[in-house]
């Protein structure tokens, strides 16, 4: 009875002692959940996971409601330039039909210029279409959640859109797949400038704008150009549009991304075989 | 049946809406809708949330809900985990201490001090994302997504003191 009534004690002893210091331990649990991510660890990732793709679950709830007050209004919207639109895109069907008798002599010629110089082909990368069921972009990050499904989705997968790369799979919760964008602080992509084949890293800084690093000093890159993904490191597939140069100064290049990440409803994850490469720098870890 | 409904599922929902409300406004907050304003620049709800919840009912509202709305961030975002954690907590020691001098005031001193607060808390969590990349976030986003935020906050208020005259009484408490 008296061991009982000292154990009471000290448990009483303990929980006033965690509620004088709860304010100093959260703000230590902030500081160390930071510095785990600091060193990648990944059982915060898989911790997490499960949690996460609960919450994500929640926020596809709320699209369903969200989204048909906004199709609604996009609908009576959309109605009035129908009309217009169908003009334009007559004539851009007729130019299209053009250049696909083009691609077709070109992929043609291409087999057999391969042949001749027996060329490797890289592998064939399929892809998977998902829905965006949450986005931020804020001063602190710029990414996305997706449903995937059961697919099987790795960790580094290339996302697009119809217009061109909007970034890579940086997490998986079960269903669920957070995507950031290649605006994101974080992301960092191979690119080519198409018209000259110059090497660089498309980097985000969390602006519009992602900047064009590690360029020769002596390239020609002008207002304009287009990038493209380079395919170097194998991650990403060669030739992927990426966007346009649209700043060129002594310090910086700034690129216009293709794609229009805040509006984008659904994206293309290309599954490009790199489960090797993710699993190989997750053993190194 | 009905009396046990009333005496026990009223009360806990009631003491739980400051922290049912919160989660869904910043979940709402995630939403991909094509909103020209929130485009780029989306607010931080949930500091509203927690500012307005700890000035009119602190009593419903404590360090627990800050904390459990801090994780709730950081399982859908993908930004710095830890760091929006650290702003709500540093916004609730703010408020926790300063709340006094907003007891009773006209609403527009309600609004100067989310200003105010907000504006510390946010440049805070920003001096902590900054120190953590090893480079300067872009200022001009956050500041306007700080004006947007003080801009909406009116509105916010306005939903939350409905649900709060709506469903909660004290004297079921």
């Amino acid at each position: 009875m008296k061991r009982r009534r000292s154990l009471f004690l000290h448990l009483n002893q303990l929980k006033q002692m965690i509620k004088k210091f709860a304010l100093v331990i959260l703000f230590l649990l902030a500081l160390l959940l930071m510095i785990l991510n600091k060193n990648n660890s990944l059982i915060l990732e898989n911790s997490t996971a499960p949690a996460t793709s609960g919450v994500a679950y929640l926020v596809d709830i709320l699209v369903v409601p969200a989204k048909m007050l906004g199709k609604a209004y996009d609908y009576v919207d959309e109605l009035q330039k129908i009309k217009q639109d169908n003009r334009v895109l007559r004539a851009e069907n007729r130019e299209l039909k053009v250049l696909q008798n083009k691609y077709k002599a070109l992929e043609i010629e291409n087999k057999l210029l391969a042949d001749l110089l027996n060329y490797v082909p890289l592998p064939n990368a399929g892809f998977i279409s998902a829905r965006v069921v949450a986005e931020e972009n804020n001063a602190f990050t710029n990414a996305m959640v997706a449903y995937v499904g059961d697919n099987e989705i790795t960790k580094g997968d290339v996302v697009l859109s119809d217009d061109g790369v909007v970034g890579r799979v940086d997490k998986l919760a079960n269903e669920y797949a957070k995507i950031i964008m290649l605006t994101d602080i974080n992301s960092k992509i191979p690119v080519i400038v198409e018209k000259n084949r110059v090497r660089g890293i498309l980097t985000g800084d969390n602006t519009n704008f992602p900047k064009l690093i590690f360029v020769p000093l002596d390239a020609e890159i002008n207002i304009g150009d287009r990038i493209v993904t380079s395919g170097v490191s194998g991650v990403f597939p060669a030739g992927l549009p990426v966007g346009q140069v649209v700043a060129v100064s002594k310090n910086e290049i700034k690129v216009k991304p293709f794609a229009s990440l805040s509006k984008t409803e659904y994206v293309k994850i290309i599954k490009y075989g790199i489960a090797d490469i993710v699993k190989q720098s997750e053993n190194e870890k | 049946m009905d009396d046990n409904f009333n005496e026990n599922v009223v009360p806990f929902f009631q003491k739980s809406l400051p922290l049912i409300s919160s989660v869904i406004i910043m979940l709402l907050a995630y939403l991909p809708i094509n909103f020209a304003l929130f485009n780029n620049v989306r607010p931080d709800f949930g500091l509203m949330c927690i500012y307005f919840w700890m000035l009119h009912r602190p009593d419903l509202f404590n360090l627990i809900s800050v904390f459990l709305l801090g994780v709730v961030d950081m399982l859908i975002t993908s930004a710095l985990p830890g760091a929006t954690l650290g702003a709500y907590l540093i916004m609730f020691v703010l408020v926790y201490n300063t709340q006094k001098y907003f007891n009773a005031k006209p609403f527009i001193v309600i609004w100067y001090g989310f200003m105010a607060l907000s504006l510390l808390t946010i440049l805070v969590k920003w001096l902590l994302a900054s120190v953590y990349y090893s480079t300067f976030l872009p200022l001009s986003v956050l500041i306007f997504s700080y004006l947007i935020g003080v801009a909406v906050y009116p509105l916010v208020s306005m939903s939350l003191a409905f649900l709060q005259n709506t469903f909660i009484q004290d004297e079921g408490l």
